[in-house]
């Protein structure tokens, strides 16, 4: 019965992937994204009743290969993140039956709704991945399909830099994975996904290259610069697949291998922690100076993928530890807040992409006063600006609360070096919550608030009901799973310590409520319209409010060792006595560490290195039969046993 | 829910909302004491919102339903924020009310909203205190944590209530390490409220002002509304400081003699500590912003030191 | 008698204190308010060397905590004073190397690497978590001390610096080694003769013989009024 809900899901995104190759209209492209919402309603039924019941249920085998076969495998893991795919997906699809229209040209917008659909099934195939074949096969349609959809707009320069960028960390993402299965694979002999039973020493080496795989395809730092050069060129709704679910599904991968394959050392639990504290903040931090829209929520990802590593991190150390109801905590910490960032991500993305397109810009600073000329989307923005600082009592809080929970009873931990390694943890947790806490006040400020600061923005329109209603899902479900998490989480299994929510949340409502109809009922005099105060200025202008570079400057100044600005002079001058000043100027430049020094060298020491390759590459036919003839002589000598 | 809770819950938060203006003005007494003026009544600031709460508001044509909507959050949030701190006894506790997580982040709540609607005018003001309150509050939110944790440690629990049920009853807190929690609250007490040296409460002088310039426009009820939240904000945060350093008296079963003498008592220690405050603020002056992150990071050696104390020693 | 329990832990309040004061020593910028932060180091440690005779009821503890008393308490920050008032110089502004805030979040470290070494170290020795901790702190506090030496600038700053790292030693000794009482006697008098050398540092090392009497005359050290 569940199987069939799993197969219909499949069949419905694979038509909605052929159908817009077959016919362009309209109408073909609303049945495709109507497709896609129908599979993920189906896929709802299928993880919801997995998770209530816990009855796994059994797809048999089809063999195309001798020794190979194309398993299938749910659990409760992956129904957790099917669950997740299935809450994003709706909105997504929703709003793209409008949003897909915008694109340029007949052919691109038909090809951009069956890459949408491709790249669906293609994340829901790895989730359901029964052995590291098929993972791996999936897992490669899912990257190209994704990156297809980045170079939609293939003729601007941006994009295809960007482009290219994420096609070569997708790659170094599969190259590793690949040494990690087939480092397993010759330790077990087999491809499935069952525990290990091997020293830790063997399995240093499929762990660090999994790790290194999964990490550069979730963003960890410092893998992670093809994510914000990725977002702003993708179309946002694409934008809010790639955050919301795709990276969770380089997660999911990685919780696969770390849940059923290994069993975790103590020093693996610390290295998670690190590169997730260090993702988590650096990704705040840079997100803080950003001026971009897009760009900044993709930071923004990195640091919320940066939270969910260290919510694995403590699993790992606390299974270690033996502290199991706290290992149980932070697991489910770090999936819930996995499935939160999920839906406020995706809901963030979504609002942004109605902004880009109702301004047509994607810079924060030519933005403002949106709440008056797009109050719906503006409505929505906010929902995800709560969620996403983790305010009570939204999604994104509670999250964060579990994670909360396993940090302040850590100090049941008996070696001392390793509670100072967790406060340490705990206390860039909070810089961490509290950073981001700013950030979106800065974003939603900046750009929803005040005077429009531009022409553009002061003409905004409210943007079609589609792209209303699209990002309504997630927000209603942010706000649902929210109140609902205590719930939630017993519903999926976890029998957790945990606040109840919605009673927080109702004694807000009500206390509220009872405030309002008090103060207004006693209200004498109606509210009076006033012009701002600005020290005796006639009128307010745009440029005199705080901007989004100015409103990061204190903390920009705070953390000034970690954005490492160089101020660059360039000044000419009349004589050389260099007195007489003719023009110039100065630039205060953030130093990108990340690029110039971790990527930029090995991609220069790459093209060296393929431009000796290609000379060997002369286009005579003599040489090539040369090669050829020593490529057979090493063969016959190494198996020949010589060396 | 049981009756303790219910009785907790009608009683705790009229207490900190009748009482919390009250220690506003103490301290401003302190202060005027200590620069030799007599300094205005005690009642001022019950006055002051009485008037304001009669008064219209003015909004300015830039803003939004932000403007109008924060206050009202604001003291509800705080309302809330009531219910998890024991003031006239420590009820059983009921839904997780009380964790102390869910309460340092209704405090976020309120600050986040406050800071938006500091931008929602278009005045720079109000821009430059939320960017000022928004990026202090990111460098102090690990010290606060941190002795958040310290005290959940120490008390074995992570709801207040359980907490202070532990710790009343005594006249001296049970675990000495308390004393070195105790200051870190008072740090967080002082930078949380906005006190000198971190902000200058009484200030309206465009370049040193943080929490002032974002409520700057705010007018007329709205105000009031902002500044009563303010004052039970600061009002819970002495409740916790003096629940865990000096918890005698507080009362554990609900008893209406032994409930007014733990209100009583309560009002008493508050406003011992009130005047401490005065005092340290009268010895101050104020810091420069960017020497701040310094004086934190001092506030965060602090704690880690407690809870390294408590697991090493 | 006093419940030994509940001394440790006011022992343990007073170790806060003693990092705390040691960490003010780096970063604060004021050098009468480092003096009186070293003076107060000071007086916690005879305090510490007090309740540890409360404890334990040895004498010579009792006597040590007098001597700290009398040498540090009063005697050297009296000294240093003197030369703070005549320098004129009320603030050391100038960091080498490390910032306060950096050498801050060192110190955190500081503490860490003290106590894996001393815990390898004395490692099997049955040593209580008191001392054991004692020890580490008395060890964090030189490290610090020597932290203060090379980031500052000034004479008087590395001085109290110096001084702090001593006060570090004496912390050891109190809980680890149990240093003969005449040694720490013999400390005592190194560190004021310290703080006379410190005085000729601070009054500058490159004059000659000649100019360094005109500057004690000018600025009244030793020679006091009567040489007006």
């Amino acid at each position: 019965m569940l199987e069939a809900l799993v197969y219909g899901a499949i069949a419905a995104l694979i038509s909605g992937t052929v159908l817009p190759l077959l016919y362009r209209s309209k109408n073909t492209r609303k049945t495709s994204f109507g497709l896609s919402l129908l599979s993920s309603i189906l896929l709802l039924g299928f993880a919801g009743a997995l998770l209530y019941t816990g009855k796994e249920p059994v797809f048999p085998p089809i063999r195309y290969l001798p020794g190979l076969d194309f398993t299938l495998v749910a659990d409760r893991l992956s129904a957790g993140f099917i669950l997740l795919i299935a809450a994003v997906v709706p909105g997504v699809s929703i709003y793209s039956v409008e949003y897909v229209e915008h694109a340029k040209s007949e052919a691109g917008k038909n090809l951009q709704t069956a890459l949408t659909n491709l790249f669906i099934l293609a994340m829901l195939m790895v989730v359901l991945a029964g052995n590291m074949v098929i993972f791996l096969i999936f897992w490669e349609i899912m990257s190209l399909s994704s990156l297809l959809l980045v170079l939609h707009d293939y003729s601007s320069e941006e994009n295809k830099k960007a482009g290219f960028f994420y096609f070569v960390m997708t790659n170094i993402s599969t190259a590793f994975l690949f040494v990690g299965f087939i480092s397993l694979f010759r330790l077990t002999g087999s491809a499935d996904f069952g525990p290990l039973e091997y020293s830790a020493s063997e399995l240093a080496l499929p762990f660090l290259s999994l790790f290194i795989g999964f990490g550069v395809k979730a963003g960890l730092v410092p893998f992670h610069k093809w994510l914000p050069y990725a977002h702003p060129a993708a179309p946002s709704s694409v934008s809010a697949l790639m955050s919301g679910v795709m990276l969770k599904v380089a997660v999911y991968g990685f919780l696969r291998f770390l849940l059923s394959v290994f069993t975790p050392e103590l020093w693996w639990g610390v290295l998670i922690i690190t590169a997730g504290s260090l993702s988590a903040l650096f990704g705040v931090i840079y997100a803080l100076k950003e001026n971009d829209i897009k760009r900044l929520l993709a930071y923004s990802s990195i640091e919320n993928i940066g939270i969910i590593f260290t919510g694995i991190g403590l699993y790992v150390i606390f299974k270690v530890e033996g502290l199991e109801s706290l290992a149980l905590l932070s697991l489910a910490g770090a999936c819930f807040h996995a499935f939160n960032h999920a839906l406020f991500k995706s809901l963030l993305f979504l609002c942004a992409g109605s902004i880009v397109h109702a301004t047509g810009t994607r810079k924060i600073e030519a933005f403002g006063g949106l709440v008056k000329t797009m109050p719906a989307t503006t409505a929505l923005f906010m929902i995800g600006s709560v969620s996403i600082a983790a305010l009570p009592p939204t999604n994104g809080f509670a999250g964060e609360l579990l994670l909360y929970q396993a940090f302040f009873q850590s100090f049941a931990v008996t070696d001392p070096l390793l509670t100072v390694f967790l406060i340490t943890a705990l206390s860039s947790f909070a810089l961490t919550g509290a950073l981001a806490a700013a950030l979106f006040v800065k974003l939603f400020g900046i750009t929803c608030l005040a005077l429009p600061r531009s022409e553009k923005s002061r003409l905004a329109e409210e943007v079609q009901k589609p792209m209303l209603i699209g990002p309504a899902v997630p927000a209603a479900l942010c706000i649902l799973a929210g109140l609902f998490s205590k719930q939630l989480l017993s519903f999926a299994g976890w029998e957790i310590e945990f606040p109840d929510l919605l009673l927080l949340g109702l004694l807000l409502g009500l206390i509220y409520a009872a405030l309002f109809l008090i103060i207004r009922s006693k209200e004498t005099s109606p509210a009076r319209i006033s012009e701002t105060w600005g020290c005796g200025i006639p009128t307010l202008a745009p440029h005199m409010e705080y901007s989004s570079a100015g409103f990061s400057e204190p903390l920009v100044m705070i953390f000034k060792n970690i954005y490492r600005t160089k101020i660059v002079h360039k000044a000419e001058y009349h004589d050389k006595q260099e007195s007489l000043f003719k023009n110039g100027n100065v630039e205060i430049r953030l130093l990108r560490f990340f690029e110039e020094y971790l990527y930029i060298p090995p991609a220069r020491a790459i093209e060296s290195f393929s431009k000796y390759v290609s000379s060997l590459q002369n286009g005579k036919l003599d040489s090539y039969i040369l090669y050829a003839f020593l490529a057979v002589i090493v063969l016959i000598i190494a198996t020949g046993g010589f060396v | 829910m049981n009756t303790s809770f219910l009785l907790f819950a009608l009683l705790n938060p009229l207490f900190a909302l009748l009482a919390a203006p009250l220690y506003m003005a103490l301290i401003r007494k302190v202060k005027a004491y200590a620069q030799g003026r007599r300094g205005p009544s005690l009642f001022q600031v019950y006055y002051d919102l009485r008037k304001l709460l009669q008064k219209e508001a003015v909004y300015s044509p830039t803003s939004s339903w932000i403007m109008r909507f924060t206050p009202y959050l604001n003291l509800s949030t705080l309302l809330v924020c009531s219910l998890f701190v024991p003031l006239v006894f420590v009820p059983e506790p009921a839904g997780g009310i009380g964790n102390i997580i869910v309460f340092l982040y209704l405090l976020a709540l309120e600050r986040f909203f406050t800071a938006l609607g500091g931008l929602d005018a278009g005045s720079a003001f109000g821009g430059m205190g939320s960017s000022r309150s928004m990026s202090l509050a990111a460098v102090i939110e690990p010290t606060m944590v941190v002795a958040f944790a310290a005290l959940a440690f120490v008390l074995k629990s992570l709801n207040l209530h359980q907490m202070f049920a532990l710790n009343a009853g005594t006249i001296l807190p049970i675990s000495p390490t308390l004393v070195l929690v105790s200051i870190s609250l008072f740090i967080i007490l002082i930078v949380e409220t906005g006190r000198l040296p971190v902000d200058n409460p009484a200030t309206h002088l465009e370049l040193t002002m943080i929490n002032e310039a974002m409520i700057l426009e705010q007018t007329g009820t709205n105000l009031a509304l902002l500044e009563l939240a303010h004052a039970l904000k600061q009002f819970l945060l002495m409740g916790i400081l003096i629940n865990t350093i000096l918890p005698v008296g507080l009362s554990t079963e609900i008893d209406a003699g032994k409930i007014a003498v733990s209100a009583f008592l309560f009002l008493l220690k508050a406003g011992l500590l009130a005047i401490i405050i005065g005092l340290f603020e009268s010895a101050l002056a104020k810091m420069r912003l960017f020497r701040l992150p310094a004086f934190y990071v001092m506030a965060f050696f602090f704690s880690a030191l407690t809870i390294l104390i408590e697991v090493f020693a | 008698m006093i419940d030994p329990l509940f001394l440790e832990g006011i022992i343990k309040v007073l170790f806060v204190f003693v990092l705390i004061s040691a960490g003010l020593i780096i970063s604060t910028r004021n050098l009468s308010s480092a003096l009186t932060t070293y003076t107060i180091q000071s007086f916690l440690l005879a305090a510490v060397s007090f309740l540890l005779y409360l404890i334990d009821g040895k004498g010579q503890l009792l006597l040590l905590a007098c001597l700290t008393l009398a040498s540090k308490v009063i005697l050297i920050p009296y000294f240093v004073s003197r030369i703070e008032e005549k320098i004129k110089i009320g603030r050391d502004l100038h960091f080498a190397y490390l910032e306060p805030t950096p050498s801050l979040l060192l110190s955190i470290g500081l503490i860490l690497l003290s106590y894996t070494f001393l815990s390898r170290v004395f490692e099997g020795l049955p040593l209580s978590k008191l001392f054991f901790f004692g020890a580490v702190i008395g060890l964090s506090l030189t490290l610090m001390g020597m932290l203060v030496m090379f980031s500052r600038k000034k004479v008087v700053t590395k001085a109290l610096g110096y001084l702090s790292m001593e006060n570090g030693v004496l912390m050891f000794g109190l809980f680890v080694t149990e240093l003969p009482f005449i040694i720490e006697v013999l400390i005592i008098l190194d560190l004021i003769i310290l703080v006379l050398l410190t005085t000729i540092l601070a009054v500058g090392m490159d004059s000659s013989i000649e100019e360094y009497r005109q500057k004690f005359r000018e600025l009244q050290i030793w020679t006091g009024v009567e040489s007006r």
